[in-house]
């Protein structure tokens, strides 16, 4: 679902993305409010549990020629209703995958929603949409013996396939615009690397299939 | 008023002048001086300048500078600019200050009192933010739910003709391929023909491409612009718009002046008798539409990749029933449209069998199409079609179609003259259409092999009709298929009112108890009527108390009684003593409940204490020992995100083989355990999400518990809390001990331990002995759901007044309770929300569990084990099927979500997250009535009501799943109540006479 450019005169002027982005992660880690925070920069306690989906869409001006809209899809940490996560996975070109640092469990539960995220959703040249990893509720760690170090994460990202970690926190506003932002980097470096041709093929959802010129005819 | 001093200021520009000279000696005029001078530069350029290049020193310029300036905001440039900037109030602050410099005495601005006013006047706009100012991108940007309704609001009052929402639909990914109206007269401004290029409800979008070429002069480069193809009720009309209009980058007055529109192309197809298409392998396809005249319009070249097969494609169902494409496009199975096998015709191969020559099939890259309309033919040559059939002695029924298909062949002299024209026009006289020319020459008879059947092969143009043989054959042939063709189509037609019955029949009860016999049911159940009916218990028809609930709702002060009833705690007509009787065994039922899982509740948490002190002596945190867990065996790491159960069984098997087949239950002070411990510890076993410590850590940290020096971590006293911050106070023993006798055997509870230090040792001897009680998974299991609720309850409806701590604390009891009760589904998110409202109306404990317990009956089967939740899927999909199909087919067609998945909170919640909770309460009693007055699955008909009353918004902004379920994301809580009822309940009425017409019509029809 990249996002439409619009062409004048065969210059390109404003190129405007919409990307959508899903936050996925185990219930009560924070999700809605790390969106919230990004978004509205608002926080509470009290945001209550999201059944089914939300949305929040953010508007980046990323630079002076890019204008980049995130639809942000707060999916419910407890959704298991059958194929609805695959519905709700399709056409998004990254992702957040948030954990409590507080609770080992959710960490845990990350590479089971990575394995989710990429078994049912894919960029369109077949490789997997970009995952940061976000460490939620920092202001609440503990001692930081008890946490693993930067490098094991590290380790654990290349390993597990995410673009990379941010250690958050919704309540006291730490790094969620720059993992936003780091996100968006890889989105928009995917769509450099591989130009999204659908650009131009959604407009029209007809299986075509033209035929090749097997010799030359004569002109009308 | 202002009066310039005479000296030194130039004529023309006043304003330019003051503000200059101001300038000079005051810097922040100066400022704007030099601003106004860029603006004025550009605005020069402009001009001169290609309109892209233009924009794109608009997006690099700041935000404050305008995109582009109207004439008007030229004039006032100074004035504009110093507003912009905000700094209008300090500049004439400073002519006022200094006004002796720059005005005449009798000047406003030199009044003592006047020019201070106006200086100050000018403060409030300056305070103003202008940067946000209207551009031409905050047309694309996505409306809100409230907006769309706003919309269709304002322009739902006028006729449906006026209700077009001018706006493309909602994401920018169909900014070009859909969207709002299209009209062919010019609009009175330019960018509402802009906009006129979408879809309304009046013309159809059948196609829309961007950066298809066309040059439009000689001299020319070929430019970018968007194609559309256009169906109005009585004409097809394409549209090409440089992408210069298009991109919203030209000021109003620059749009309306552009050079453009001379470029920018109309055409009716009516015009169109011919299209000529060439294709060239990887550079896309050129295709060059003929008038009648003979006039060709400029080509129009379609990026590679098969637009050019798409847009005719388009072009063909959009000249349906009337007009086709001659030849047709080809359906090929699983391909779609391919353009028709060009087959050289000779002279001696007559066949019309293409299977025949599959020798002769060629793939060409050029094409002609004509544009027939066989059905306006028929009216020019009537006579002459007629004396054809005279001869014939077929049916009647066939004569109109067979005279149809005869005009067809029997070319007339006009369109053969288009024949010519296009041959000499393109100056292939001498090339594909020779052929033809040599049978015109042959005289024969008819014609139909060459004009009607143009280069190609085509079944109905190639029927010539040489004798009377072949006509016979023809019409024999053509009343079998039009005999077939109904009886399929009856066929299908059955197939589908019996998939309506046998999907649909039970929705809704049999008859419907209506709203006005014997008395009108509209004022709902009153407290009169409950009243009345209390006094007269045996009396009074139950049955007469739901058709009342079901037609307008309980008045709030009773629903406290009356809800109990319609949920099933109570029974109607149970008199003070059967009650009385029903609460006394709930209360016990309640209390019993409450003790089991309070004591295991006690179990868990010390678990968790013990394991949160153990990590401290393990080195590292269960995050890191979950890293560094991970990071070694990632490829162990289970599949499925969802289903760990699977894997918990296993590892409880595995203990199970290696103790005594009975011994289910683990003893922390048999000797056996310390094996079985070992055992669990060496498998890897993970809890999943439980936010607990594993059973792994639990193990561990049990061998350990002596050493723990911790009193305060096992203490059962209210408060001790501590770590778990703003969670609910935990139970104490008071609430328990009395009701000890009801404890699971082998369950002993201490007394409450009246020091400190008694603690530790007081928990020891209840852990080993409550753990005796449970198994360590039940335990995990336990903690699991625990967990959920705890993180569920805190954030139930806070913003509403019931739910303060104490009514949480309620809640939290109720719902551990039922969850206890209902280990093997536990607590799945959204169990809160239903509970919430009954919390609410009861707020009684032992009330709102029994009631809730009723309500889950039925609620439950929507959550993931139940099953429901598909049923009322595949039901709604099949009753907007039947009631709403255009809706269905729109929804099939914008990336098909006819999943319903839309809808998923609605059926889990019974609506309860989509209206306030004055609304929750009279929407759930209908829905509990409704199952003895309408349907038990009255839900559904809630929801189609949902779509139904915003079906217009939906259709008119072509929504996509997307789109649908962000518009009700947003709709939560405004929705009008008393009107979706009305509908829902119009609904049902509606789809019993369906099902009555079903079996009405199909008497005969297998189930």
């Amino acid at each position: 679902m990249a996002g439409a450019e619009r062409r004048g005169g065969g210059i390109p002027e404003t190129r405007e993305h919409l990307f959508k982005v899903l936050v996925i992660g185990e219930l009560g880690v924070g999700k809605t409010s790390i969106i919230k925070r990004y978004v509205h920069q608002l926080f509470s306690q009290h945001y209550r549990a999201t059944i089914g989906v939300d949305f929040a869409l953010k508007v980046l001006n990323w630079d002076t020629r890019t204008l980049v809209r995130l639809q942000l899809w707060d999916i419910a940490g407890q959704e298991r209703f059958g194929n609805m996560t695959r519905v709700y996975y399709k056409e998004a070109v990254g992702a957040f995958v948030v954990f409590d640092v507080t609770r080992g469990s959710t960490f845990e539960a990350v590479s089971k929603w990575k394995h989710d995220l990429d078994s049912k959703v894919l960029l369109p040249n077949g490789t997997p949409i970009p995952a940061i990893l976000l460490a939620n509720k920092c202001d609440q760690k503990k001692e930081s013996s008890q946490n693993p170090s930067p490098s094991q994460m590290n380790q654990f990202c290349k390993e597990g396939g995410f673009a990379g970690w941010f250690e958050t926190s919704a309540k006291d506003n730490i790094n969620i615009d720059e993992a936003a932002r780091f996100l968006v980097e890889n989105i928009l470096a995917n769509l450099k690397a591989f130009p999204n041709e659908e650009n131009d093929v959604d407009k029209l959802k007809l299986d075509l299939n033209p035929l090749k010129a097997e010799s030359k005819s004569q002109c009308c | 008023m202002l009066k310039r001093r005479a000296s030194g200021f130039l004529r023309t520009d006043k304003i330019a002048a003051l503000f200059t000279k101001v300038g000079k000696t005051y810097d922040v005029a100066g400022e704007i001086c030099r601003k106004v001078q860029e603006l004025l530069q550009q605005a020069e350029g402009r001009k001169y300048q290609p309109a892209a290049q233009e924009s794109l020193k608009r997006q690099t310029s700041t935000t404050n500078k305008p995109p582009s300036l109207s004439p008007q905001a030229i004039k006032h440039i100074w004035v504009r600019t110093a507003l912009i900037e905000r700094v209008l109030d300090k500049i004439v602050q400073y002519l006022v200050d200094n006004n002796g410099k720059y005005y005449e005495k009798e000047a406003l601005l030199a009044d003592p009192v006047c020019g201070p006013i106006l200086a100050c006047l000018l403060v409030g706009p300056c305070a103003l933010d202008y940067t946000k100012l209207k551009t031409a991108d905050h047309f694309w940007t996505d409306p809100s739910a409230d907006e769309l309704v706003q919309r269709h609001r304002i322009h739902g009052t006028h006729s449906r003709q006026d209700s077009p929402s001018k706006r493309p639909a909602l994401g920018i990914r169909k900014r070009h391929s859909s969207g709002s109206m299209s009209e062919d007269r010019f609009a009175a401004s330019a960018r509402d023909y802009v906009e006129s290029l979408h879809q309304n409800s009046r013309t159809h979008l059948l196609y829309g491409k961007n950066n298809v070429l066309v040059q439009p002069k000689d001299d020319m480069e070929a430019i970018p612009g968007y194609l559309s193809l256009h169906q109005s009720s009585d004409s097809l009309t394409l549209k090409w718009t440089p992408n210069q209009l298009m991109n919203g980058t030209l000021g109003d007055s620059e749009l309306e002046k552009s050079i453009y529109w001379d470029y920018a192309l109309i055409v009716p197809f009516s015009q169109i008798v011919c299209i000529h298409c060439h294709q060239q392998p990887e550079r896309g396809g050129t295709l060059v539409l003929v008038s009648q005249d003979g006039i060709q319009r400029p080509p129009l070249h379609f990026p590679p990749g098969g637009h050019l097969l798409a847009f005719l494609s388009c072009l063909e169902n959009g000249l349906l029933p009337r007009g086709q494409l001659e030849p047709p496009l080809w359906s090929q199975q699983g391909k779609g449209k391919v353009f028709p096998k060009l087959r050289k015709r000779n002279s001696h191969n007559r066949s019309m069998d293409v299977e025949e020559m599959p020798s002769v099939m060629e793939t060409a890259t050029d094409y002609v199409f004509r544009i027939i309309y066989p059905g306006h033919r028929h009216e020019n040559t009537a006579s002459r079609s007629a004396s054809v059939d005279d001869d014939e002695e077929e049916e009647d029924k066939l004569h109109a179609m067979l005279s149809m298909i005869c005009n067809r062949n029997l070319t007339d002299s006009k369109r053969m003259k288009d024949i010519n024209d296009v041959t000499e026009m393109q100056g292939f006289g001498a090339g594909v259409f020779s052929w033809q020319l040599d049978h015109c020459n042959q005289g024969s008879l008819c014609l139909s092999c060459s004009t009607g059947g143009s280069p190609y092969n085509f079944s109905s143009c190639c029927t010539c009709i040489h004798d009377r043989t072949p006509l016979k054959m023809l019409c024999e042939s053509m009343k079998r298929q039009i005999v077939s063709r109904a009886f399929y189509g009856w066929l299908a037609y059955c197939r589908h009112l019996s998939t309506v019955r046998t999907h649909l029949s039970a929705l809704v009860n049999h008859s419907i108890i209506p709203p006005d016999k014997p008395t009108s049911a509209a004022g709902g159940l009153t407290k009169e009527v409950w009243s009345k009916y209390q006094k007269d218990k045996k009396n009074y028809k139950e049955l007469e108390l739901l058709r009342r609930v079901y037609y307008g709702g309980v008045q709030h002060e009773i629903r406290k009684e009356v809800w109990p009833f319609l949920l099933g705690h109570y029974k109607f007509g149970m008199n003070k003593k059967e009650m009385e009787l029903v609460d006394e065994g709930i209360a016990h039922r309640y209390q019993k409940v409450m003790t089991e899982w309070k004591a295991c509740e006690v179990v868990v948490k010390l678990r968790e204490k013990e394991s949160q002190t153990a990590t401290k002596f393990s080195s590292g945190s269960s995050i890191d020992s979950h890293v560094q867990r991970l990071i070694h065996r990632d490829s162990t790491i289970s599949n499925d995100v969802f289903i760990s159960v699977d894997e918990m069984d296993s590892v409880d098997r595995e203990l199970k083989v290696q103790e005594d087949q009975s011994l289910t239950r683990v003893c922390l002070d048999a000797p056996t355990v310390v094996v079985a411990v070992d055992q669990q510890q060496s498998v890897e076993f993970d809890s999943p999400d439980s936010g607990l410590p594993s059973s792994r850590n639990y193990s561990v940290t049990s061998g350990i518990l002596s050493s723990i020096d911790d009193g305060q971590s096992i203490c059962f006293e209210d408060g001790t809390e501590e770590e778990t911050g703003p969670e609910p106070q935990r139970p104490d023993l008071d609430h328990v001990s009395p009701t000890k006798g009801l404890a699971p055997p082998g369950f002993v509870m201490e007394e409450q331990p009246s020091s400190q230090t008694d603690c530790k040792a007081a928990a020891e001897e209840s852990i080993s002995v409550c753990s005796a009680a449970y198994t360590i998974e039940m335990l995990d299991t336990v903690a699991l759901n625990l967990h959920r609720i705890d993180k569920d309850v805190q954030r139930c409806d806070r913003n509403y007044w019931y739910f303060t701590a104490e009514n949480l604390e309620k809640l939290r009891n109720i719902m551990c309770s039922y969850v206890w009760e209902h280990l093997e589904v536990g607590y799945v998110q959204g169990m809160c929300d239903l509970l919430a409202p009954l919390m609410v109306i009861l707020d009684k404990d032992e009330l709102a569990y029994s009631c809730f317990t009723h309500l889950m009956k039925r609620m439950s089967q929507n959550f993931p084990n139940g099953g429901a939740m598909d049923t009322h899927f595949a039901n709604m999909r099949s009753l907007i099927q039947i009631l709403d199909s255009e809706l269905f087919e729109l929804m099939h067609q914008n990336g098909d979500y006819t999943h319903f998945y839309f809808c998923y909170r609605w059926f889990l919640l019974d609506f309860k997250r989509e209206l306030l909770y004055e609304d929750v309460f009279t929407v759930w009693e209908v829905i509990w009535a409704a199952k003895y007055i309408s349907s038990e699955h009255f839900v559904l008909f809630i929801a189609l009501a949902l779509v139904e009353s915003y079906r217009e918004i939906i259709r008119d902004n072509n929504m996509d799943f997307t789109d649908i379920i962000k518009f009700f994301n947003e709709m939560a809580e405004h929705h009008n109540a008393q009107e979706i009822l009305k509908i829902a309940r119009d609904l049902v009425c509606k789809e019993i006479f369906m099902h009555q017409h079903v079996c009405l019509f199909t008497p005969f029809w297998p189930h």
